[in-house]
């Protein structure tokens, strides 16, 4: 009896050792499909303004961290070269996040490493000076997230989707915002409610600047996209039609436009524009592939980075999507060209080269080598 | 794991001349004591009666003799732990075990274990220097006690302090052995050699009559039988790697499996080539013949398990000649000795092992030479002067040489247990990375700048006051925000005295400068409610000037880096006379490092402050 207990127990001791030693074979393990959620979109963005067409990049040895650094370019008006306009005097490693109104743009900082808040750099001299202002929290992660109206009024998202605006660029400089909403009074709405709201992605002006706020929709064919009518958040009325009517659509990048707004949208694998003259909507024909990157030019047009290395234009409300030829290698932007078409910023680290269009072949046509401060921020 | 990792390299040259010198002040009062107790043993040894000394001395030594198999244990694992502590002498323990033993042991197990562990190590990573030379004298004073306290009570104390010791450094050191994680196996030392010398200890601490008993043997031997059929039950169960000798990487090609991998990787460590070329032909081995090996390795363990668990005495004697054969070539092959190569702390499980099981088998046989223990029945008959006088001789110099290494446990453990008490770090890891400063006594450039509130504060104002002032960035994200919280611990560490004390930072970026962002950055790092906090800024014509006469080089770099200024700390007493300035580059900014630096800056301001 004695003897049947012991190798019980030796028994029971063994099989316990082996249990704690063994590893559960990870491939193996069934696991649940990710959500149907459009990935978030890089930082990597580029836009025009009055003084000229900007683009945000990232260079050194990563694309985020601190061996990452986020890089200003500009064009001015009537140049044909681009040079760097990086604000000066903080770190940017956290990304940065442009927004153009009337004459001047405005550049976020998003935090990174031991800064929880986003230092503000406004220029009105195509990025030759810069005049610092505060956003007392961090920014969102989403190229869209910070909006500039020709008057000077500012919106931004927050990390937690709360919306803030400045009233002026003056109040900006000296860190004086208000909470405009938070990311919870907005999807408690009855507009919020109504399209499941999971998230505010970007801020833009609508009519009278009018702040207008956009995210991602748990139900399926709901776009939300809201404008602020005295304290009171509508819905901007915007349907997909087709199939993507019948998909979660989340909006990626929202602009203002002399004549209205202009949106891009992430729907059931496939992306569409959306254009609003100022009361109705206008929809492209979607366009399938993830998005790499995104922008936005003058008169409503926009471009898309596609996952495979595509790249697609439409010129404005109403105008088809168009395939331009493959990008050439490390291409993070696309920009509005000098003598139209399309130019292709393409980063291999420290250096930039800038690609032109010409006659349906990418050209390089400018390098720049940008001084990185490998190590500064590590 | 982030408390136990000071930061700083373990090749650090301040770090090794503080663990070099607290080891040699520590030791020289070893000395002293050591040379006392020897006094005091000699006195005794005069004091009780000649007929008892010499009647005591025979009754020590025929009497009482001490079982083979507890002997073995004693010596063997005493000799083990005084290599430990020597091995714990290297000077590079003090800023590496945590980060080089601790931490990657405990890196595959569970989060709570990685919890606790980390809990430990940050005792280690405070206070480097004090906990590493308690490990020394520690793990010597066990060692030399189990060899000196022979049989009896004290011995049996060693034993009790083996198992104490035994099982901090197995939990906190070893992280249980590895049990809890994945790979666990017997070749690479599970469930972790320091389990063996508590098993030791524990079984030193028996009560003799234990000992006495065959039982206790067979029970040994059985414990090791169940153990050995579990390691191999273990070493056999599929899908955990043990059987391939080379596996599949992402790449597409082969790439050395569990065992080969690990040996590969020990053959690479510093070590003598003989031994490296012999690990790297073994791995090449296993890499070709991996289900071979592991076919060897389970019948062996097998084997081992069946013949222990007989506990027949002819087939254990096979099952302990097997098992040295095996252990000591697990010991070369697998384990490269335990402690070659990097930072070495003990010579892992295999000869722990070895001594475990012998002694099992020496207990299993019957010794005819091994007298029954003479007994004196009665409390009368005890308190006889002669019986007296028997057993204090015989207890006399177990006692003093108990006492002695008592005494060295104590020297390592009580600095030890103080650090430990103490939640602040030591100021070395400050002085590693700053440099020590020299005291000065010059006058304080004068300024006049704008707090955080708008009120206008000049130098004069703050007369009566020392000062504690640093040049900090208000959107710098890496070194800033952590020397602000060194400033802010080392106003807490000031206690009453911080009143007297005002902590001053001036903005060191020519871009970001407004109040505005001295608010933000004071919000920041929770600095807003700080009565004695002062950010100070004004115009690029006030900084400039303040930064030059400071010392203090300030530049916008290009290209989305930091604005760059050089970090320093400057004690200004009550009078307006710079009395220290100290580097301030926060170094890897860890816990530790930022309590050290606060320590220091504390220490500083007190004594600008002078006596109260």
């Amino acid at each position: 009896m004695r003897g049947a207990v012991r190798a019980a127990l030796a028994l029971a001791g063994v099989t316990l050792v082996a249990a704690c030693g063994t590893r559960p074979d990870a491939a193996s393990a069934p696991g649940p499909a990710p959500a149907a959620v459009p990935a978030a979109v890089p930082l990597s963005t580029s836009l025009v303004t009055g003084q000229g067409a900007w683009a945000v990049a990232v260079m050194g040895s990563g694309t985020g961290g601190a061996g990452g650094f986020w890089q200003l370019f500009a064009r001015p008006a009537g140049a044909g070269r681009w040079s760097l306009v990086t604000p000066p005097g903080v770190a940017d490693n956290g990304g940065l996040v442009a927004a153009g109104g009337g004459s001047s743009l405005v550049v976020g900082v998003r935090p990174s490493q031991n800064l929880v808040f986003s230092p503000l750099a406004t220029s009105t001299d195509a990025g030759r000076s810069w005049t610092p202002g505060l956003l007392d929290a961090g920014l969102a992660d989403a190229p869209g997230a910070i909006a500039l109206s020709p008057s000077g009024r500012l919106l931004a998202v927050l990390r937690d989707g709360t919306i803030e605006a400045a009233p002026t660029a003056g109040a900006a400089a000296a860190g004086r915002w208000t909470v405009l909403t938070t990311f919870g009074a907005l999807a408690a709405s009855a507009q919020g409610r109504s399209c499941g709201l999971e998230g505010v992605t970007a801020v833009s002006f609508g009519p009278n600047e009018s702040p207008i706020a956009a995210g991602g929709c748990a139900r399926p064919g709901a776009a939300g996209v809201f404008t602020d009518a005295g304290g009171t958040w509508r819905s901007a009325g915007l349907r997909l039609p087709g199939p993507a009517g019948r998909s979660r659509v989340r909006v990626l990048g929202l602009a203002a436009d002399a004549g209205g707004n202009v949106a891009l949208l992430a729907a059931g694998g496939s992306v569409l524009a959306a254009w609003r003259d100022g009361a109705r909507w206008t929809v492209s024909a979607p366009v399938a592939g993830s998005v790499r990157a995104l922008g936005f030019g003058g008169g409503g047009s926009s471009w898309l980075l596609l996952g495979d290395g595509r790249a697609e234009s439409t010129g404005g409300p109403g105008r088809p999507w168009e395939a331009l030829p493959p990008v050439p290698a490390g291409t993070q932007v696309l920009a509005p060209g000098a003598g139209g078409g399309y130019e292709a910023l393409a980063v291999d680290r420290a250096s930039l080269t800038v690609w032109r269009l010409d006659r349906g072949a990418w050209v390089p046509v400018q390098q720049l080598t940008v001084p990185i401060q490998s190590g500064s921020s590590g | 794991m982030p408390g136990m990792n000071s930061g700083l390299s373990p090749g650090d040259p301040v770090l090794i001349a503080a663990f070099r010198s607290a080891l040699l002040h520590q030791g020289v009062i070893a000395l002293v004591m050591i040379v006392l107790l020897g006094l005091a043993g000699a006195t005794l040894r005069v004091w009780p009666t000649r007929t008892a000394d010499a009647d005591g001395a025979a009754a020590a030594g025929a009497g009482n003799p001490e079982p083979r198999g507890r002997r073995l244990l004693r010596t063997g694992f005493g000799v083990l732990w005084i290599f430990d502590g020597l091995l714990q002498a290297q000077p590079k323990m003090a800023g590496g075990l945590a980060t080089q033993v601790i931490g990657p042991a405990a890196a595959s197990s569970p989060a709570w274990v990685q919890h606790l562990v980390n809990w430990g190590g940050t005792i280690w990573s405070y206070h480097p220097v004090e906990a590493a030379a308690a490990s020394v004298w520690i793990q010597v004073g066990i060692g030399a006690w189990l060899i000196a306290a022979g049989g009896g009570a004290w011995s049996r104390l060693a034993g009790a302090a083996s198992v104490a010791w035994g099982l901090i450094v197995w939990v906190f050191g070893e992280s249980f052995g590895g049990i809890f994680a994945p790979g666990l196996s017997w070749l690479t030392g599970a469930p972790g050699g320091v389990l063996c010398y508590v098993a030791a200890g524990a079984l030193i601490a028996l009560p003799p009559d234990a000992w006495r008993s065959h039982r206790s043997g067979r029970w040994l031997l059985a414990g090791f039988g169940v153990f050995f059929a579990g390691m191999a039950v273990l070493q056999a169960w599929p899908g955990r790697g043990s059987w391939q000798g080379t596996v599949l990487a992402n790449t597409g090609h082969g790439k050395p499996g569990p065992l080969a991998g690990m040996v590969r990787e020990m053959a690479a460590t510093p070590q003598p080539h003989v031994l490296s070329a012999l690990l790297s032909g073994f791995a090449s081995f296993v890499a070709r013949h991996g289900f071979a090996v592991n076919l060897v390795v389970v019948l062996a363990l097998a084997g081992l398990g069946a013949l222990f668990l007989t506990g027949r005495p002819r087939l254990v004697r096979y099952g302990v000649a097997a098992g040295i054969v095996c252990c000591l070539a697990t010991w070369v092959l697998v384990q490269d000795l335990g402690f070659l190569g990097g930072l070495g702390t003990d010579p892992n499980s295999m000869i722990p092992l070895i001594l475990l099981f012998s002694a099992g088998y020496l207990a299993l046989i019957p010794v005819s030479q091994e007298a029954p223990e003479a007994v004196t029945t009665g409390w009368r008959a005890q308190l006889r002067p002669g019986t007296l006088g028997r057993t204090v001789a015989s207890a006399r110099r177990r006692w003093v040489t108990a006492a002695g290494a008592l005494a060295v446990i104590v020297l390592g453990a009580a600095p030890m247990a103080a650090a430990a008490a103490d939640r602040t770090a030591d100021p070395i890891l400050a002085l590693a990375i700053a440099g020590d400063s020299s005291r000065l006594d010059l006058p304080a450039p004068g300024f006049s700048l704008t707090d955080q509130t708008g009120r206008t504060v000049s130098l004069d104002s703050l007369r009566g006051k020392v000062v504690l002032m640093t040049f900090l960035d208000p959107v710098c994200t890496t070194d800033c925000p952590i020397i602000a919280q060194e400033l802010k611990q080392a106003g807490r560490m000031l206690g009453a005295q911080a009143a007297r004390v005002e902590l001053v930072a001036v903005v060191a970026n020519p871009t970001y400068r407004s109040v505005a962002f001295t608010r933000a950055f004071d919000r920041q790092e929770g600095l807003a409610s700080v009565p004695n906090w002062l950010y100070l800024t004004g115009s690029l014509g006030q900084l400039r000037p303040v930064w030059r006469h400071y010392g203090v080089e300030v530049e916008n770099l290009p290209a989305g880096a930091m604005a760059a200024h050089n970090d320093l700390a400057v004690v200004i007493d009550a009078a307006g006379n710079i009395r220290r300035e100290v580097g301030a580059d926060p170094g890897p900014g860890t816990d530790g490092t930022q309590s050290s630096f606060a320590v220091l800056l504390s220490q500083y301001a007190r004594d600008a402050l002078g006596p109260a």
